[in-house]
């Protein structure tokens, strides 16, 4: 029963918090070129308004695939705060990715074929990152189950910080930001079209918005797991790089797909890939 | 009971191979191969259902010399093919197969008597239910593929029953050789595979064909040499026909110390059957043979077999750098071959890779040898010959619609092909997504690899170039344009019921797998290692007990939540697709800059000029990063290095 109210408090609170937090983005941006920006309360209007619209479609499996995209989402969410595992967390992530993809891939635009070849190509960059987080978590603890890392006393940041910058690459993939918004840009001046969201409009477009509320929760959630006793220190870290997320989407451009994949293949996977090998040299595995 | 199901397992494929031969009638032969196909079924559940066996065939018939007329039979059948080929290498491998054999036999005398003859335990059970169902599930498939490629082929004398002979009768020796104990009948039986994969392979008679099945020809027999060299290795040193017994060789039997060459060798001859990389190309140049060839290579013979000898062997090299030796080989062939996937245009080419990967995962998990690793092997060998067979019987339905293999000409078919397309689609989805089958495999693997961890940094990378090739294809097949009401089309029986078979066996075992495994999977793990720490509680979950590596006791290391997943799979894919419906003035053409030139049902703009033009998508296929050109010398060169580390490894760790 508790973890039936745990659940049902995620799915009503998380959009709510990652609505917010789509505001706060907006308004700091704006600050950061100079414009006053909309109320922090903007992304809700728009979400309701798009929800008002008139439902067209250019094919039915494009529903079914941003809707897919959606409740698998919230299921990753739901993984992390009933701390299950973590490995089935991150499938579940990809899957989710996947579905935006193929949402993509359902019709016969140009656009968004542009938006969904790049979408599966940052999957490729941010998936193996994840996946390494796991390893490292396990390393560390001899368990994938999040609720271990919970109860631990000692905060993983310390021995798994070079991971940490890692996910922090995720972090920008994932909410979408410079130099890594290739899919679909919150800026209109590098954007073709709308990348990946280019068909969807009315209320379709509103879930693909709520599925990155819950997206941005979920990352973020991630990151608080780097010290989650006292937690209040986890959020405090999240947040922050939120903020640094924001800062580096407004200094710097959208790059091609190829060099993401290439850097996070090489700086990514090299900061990962040292971090459990000294991991498993102190265990003494070898 | 023992006999008669012993002796349809392994002769009844051989006698019914010979109906088959004989007779000419169309529907006649679709009979036989029906009742062959549903005995052998009923049979392979019997195997399940009586739990392990022993066996030796009743004295009065001297098998043994049988098997060894045989050998030479093949042997040169090998001689003979070589020469007509005009092949060198197909000639020098069957040369160095019948020297040794003949020194063995008649220089060393040597008289090979194991008793029991034939071990059935849990582990070659599943080989044999996979082998049968999945097995005579494409034998059906064929009857009528076969004559649809033919009327296409626009063929004079029909060569179905040849073709069928061919099938049916390796599905005979691939159940001798999962039951065998005695290695001088499972090398025997081991030969048979590669015969009738060269005659299947080569069944079209085209140059390309011939050529490709000498390939898998020579590659093979160079496995099968070191298979007799073993042999003879382990008779000489250890002196007798004891040493040839496979439970001998595992159950420590033996002194290990002179254990690991042979034990080595063995392994190798289990990599080029299972086409490991540096020998991934036999594997792609079957493609060339008719549909069912591969799907039966792929799904639950042949190369299964390969998997088989490596995970059968497990205990003889478990703690030794061979088995470590082994992981890296298998890890670095699911990475390669994931990465190469990635750059094909041809259908079957991309699922032939995907084969190779998941044969690499599977042997890196026999060399990780743990509980858990076993578990995940075992798993993985099933549901990737439920997926990998349902997949190569959609390609070839696919193809026989649209009469091309190439991805970009699958574009939209979705719309012609609906059915089809649905099933091709889950049994993709299956291959690399929760709450499936070949998941659950691979997150036990993930969970298990931490004692070889650059095993699991490939299995990371790899996983993650899974996930792009499978989605890359399925958008190409996905993509429609705005229309409504797409018309069903027909399949014939012997197309559907096959591909529904296997699409529904993806759900009911996929989602019964926590009590299958606790009756059943459990037991075959432990016939390999014993000790066991999955926990199926229910039909709800499966839970991965604590693991012991100094680390603050945790009470458990990982869970997967069937029940939950699948319910969430139901939530997000299955409800909107049978209760979300669109209506037709809901329908607008995709955005073109406002230069399209029509309603929803066209895909013409105005180009330059104002001339309406046909626009065109393609997919990426990245040849000049993860081509074959760019990849292959690379990943070649470091698996060649990385295979005769493994041999090393066997001859050094005494």
């Amino acid at each position: 029963m508790n973890q039936f109210i745990t659940v049902i408090a995620t799915i009503v609170l998380a959009p709510i918090v990652g609505g917010l937090l789509f505001g706060i983005d907006r308004r700091i941006t704006a600050r950061l070129q100079g414009r006053f920006g909309p109320p922090i309360m903007q992304p809700f209007y728009d979400f309701f308004k798009l929800l008002g619209k008139e439902s067209i479609a250019v094919s039915k499996m494009q529903f079914v695939w941003i809707y897919s995209y959606l409740v698998l989402m919230i299921a990753s969410l739901v993984c992390l705060v009933l701390q299950s595992d973590f490995l089935v967390l991150v499938f579940l992530l990809g899957f989710a990715g996947v579905s935006l993809v193929l949402g993509g891939f359902s019709t016969k635009s140009p656009y968004s074929h542009f938006g969904a070849n790049r979408e599966l190509l940052q999957i490729l960059a941010y998936e193996p990152v994840l996946l390494l987080l796991a390893i490292g978590i396990y390393a560390q603890n001899g368990t994938f189950m999040v609720s271990t890392i919970l109860s631990r006393q000692e905060p993983l940041l310390l021995s798994l910080w070079p991971l940490f910058i890692a996910v922090l690459y995720v972090l920008t993939i994932k909410m979408r930001k410079s130099p890594f918004d290739l899919a679909t840009s919150h800026h209109a001046h590098q954007e073709i079209v709308k990348g990946i969201t280019t068909e969807y409009s009315g209320s379709y477009l509103a879930l693909y918005h709520l599925a990155e509320w819950y997206e941005i929760v979920l990352v973020l959630g991630v990151i608080v797991l780097f010290w989650a006793n006292p937690i209040w220190i986890g959020l405090l870290i999240a947040f922050a790089a939120f903020l640094l997320e924001l800062v580096v989407d407004n200094i710097t451009a959208r790059m091609t797909a190829r060099w993401m994949v290439r850097l996070s293949w090489s700086v990514g996977l090299i900061l990962g890939i040292i971090n459990i090998a000294y991991l498993y040299i102190m265990k003494g595995v070898f | 009971m023992t006999d008669g199901m012993m002796a349809i397992a392994i002769l009844l494929p051989v006698v019914a191979g010979f109906l088959i031969l004989v007779i000419r009638n169309y529907f006649a032969r679709g009979v036989v191969v029906v009742l062959t196909a549903s005995v052998l079924i009923a049979n392979s559940i019997l195997f399940a259902s009586k739990g392990p066996i022993t066996y030796t065939p009743p004295a009065g018939f001297d098998w043994g010399t049988l098997i060894t007329v045989l050998d030479y039979a093949i042997l040169i059948t090998y001689l003979v093919l070589g020469l007509k080929l005009r092949n060198r290498l197909v000639l020098i491998f069957a040369a160095t197969q019948i020297i040794p054999l003949a020194y063995f036999e008649f220089v060393m005398k040597a008289h090979v008597e194991v008793k029991p003859a034939f071990v059935v335990d849990y582990l070659a059970v599943v080989m044999t239910l996979v082998i049968c169902v999945i097995g005579s599930l494409i034998c059906i498939y064929a009857i009528r593929y076969m004559r649809d490629h033919e009327e296409h082929a626009h063929l004079d004398k029909s060569r179905q029953s040849r073709f069928l002979f061919w099938l049916v009768l390796f599905l005979g020796a691939m159940n001798g050789l999962v039951f065998a104990n005695n290695l001088v009948w499972l090398y025997f039986f081991w030969e048979v595979t590669t015969l009738c994969c060269f005659m299947l392979i080569s069944h079209d008679k085209t140059q390309i064909a011939l050529q490709n099945a000498a390939r898998a020809l020579w590659m093979n027999a160079t496995g099968g040499t070191a298979f007799i060299l073993a042999i003879i290795y382990l008779y000489t040193t250890q002196g007798g026909s004891s040493a040839l017994s496979v439970q001998n060789i595992i159950g420590g039997g033996i002194h290990s110390a002179v254990m690991l060459v042979p034990v080595a060798l063995l392994c190798y001859t289990g990599c080029t059957k299972a086409a490991q990389m540096p020998f991934q190309s036999w594997l792609l140049g079957a493609m060339v043979a008719p549909t069912p060839v591969s799907a039966l290579l792929h799904s639950s013979t042949m190369v299964k077999a390969g998997v088989y000898l490596v995970i059968r062997l497990a205990p003889a090299y478990a703690g030794t750098y061979l088995s470590t030796a082994i992981a890296i080989v298998g890890g670095f062939t699911f990475l390669g071959t994931s990465a190469l996937a990635i750059s094909q245009t041809t259908g079957k080419r991309v699922l032939a890779y995907s084969t190779i990967a998941n044969l690499g995962l599977i042997m890196a998990c026999a060399g990780i040898n743990t509980p858990l690793s076993i578990a995940a092997a075992i798993l993985l060998i099933i549901f990737h010959a439920i997926s990998k067979g349902l997949l190569f019987l959609c390609a070839g339905t696919i193809e026989h619609q649209i009469w091309s293999r190439e991805i970009e000409d699958m574009e939209g078919l979705a719309a012609k092909a609906p059915l089809v397309t649905l099933i091709t689609a889950v049994g993709m989805l299956s291959m690399f997504l929760p709450p499936f089958g070949m998941l659950l495999g691979k997150w036990i693997a993930l969970e298990a690899a931490y004692k070889v961890p650059l095993a699991a940094i490939f299995f990371v990378l790899a996983s993650a170039l899974t996930m792009v090739f499978w989605t890359k294809w399925l958008g190409r097949l996905l993509q429609v344009m705005p229309k409504l009401g797409w018309p069903l089309e027909k399949l014939s029986p012997s197309y559907a019921v096959p591909l529904w078979t296997l699409f529904i066996g993806i759900f009911v075992i996929g989602f019964g797998i926590a009590p299958i495994y606790q009756d059943f999977i459990a037991s075959a793990t432990s016939n390999v290692i014993p000790g066991n720490n999955i926990i199926a509680s229910g039909w709800a979950s499966i839970v991965l007990a604590g693991s012991s590596t100094g680390q603050p006791a945790a009470a458990i290391q990982g869970s997967f939540p069937l029940w939950a997943l699948y319910l969430v799979l139901g939530i997000a894919l299955f409800l909107p697709m049978l209760f979300y419906g669109l209506k037709p003035t809901q329908l607008r053409p995709v955005y073109l800059c406002g230069e399209q030139t029509g309603g929803t049902d066209t895909d013409e703009w105005l180009a330059e000029a104002d001339i309406k033009t046909k626009f065109i998508l393609g997919g990426y296929y990245f040849q000049g990063t993860v081509g074959e050109k760019a990849l292959n010398p690379w990943v070649n060169t470091v698996a060649i290095f990385l295979l005769a580390i493994m041999i090393g490894c066997g001859v050094i760790s005494k």
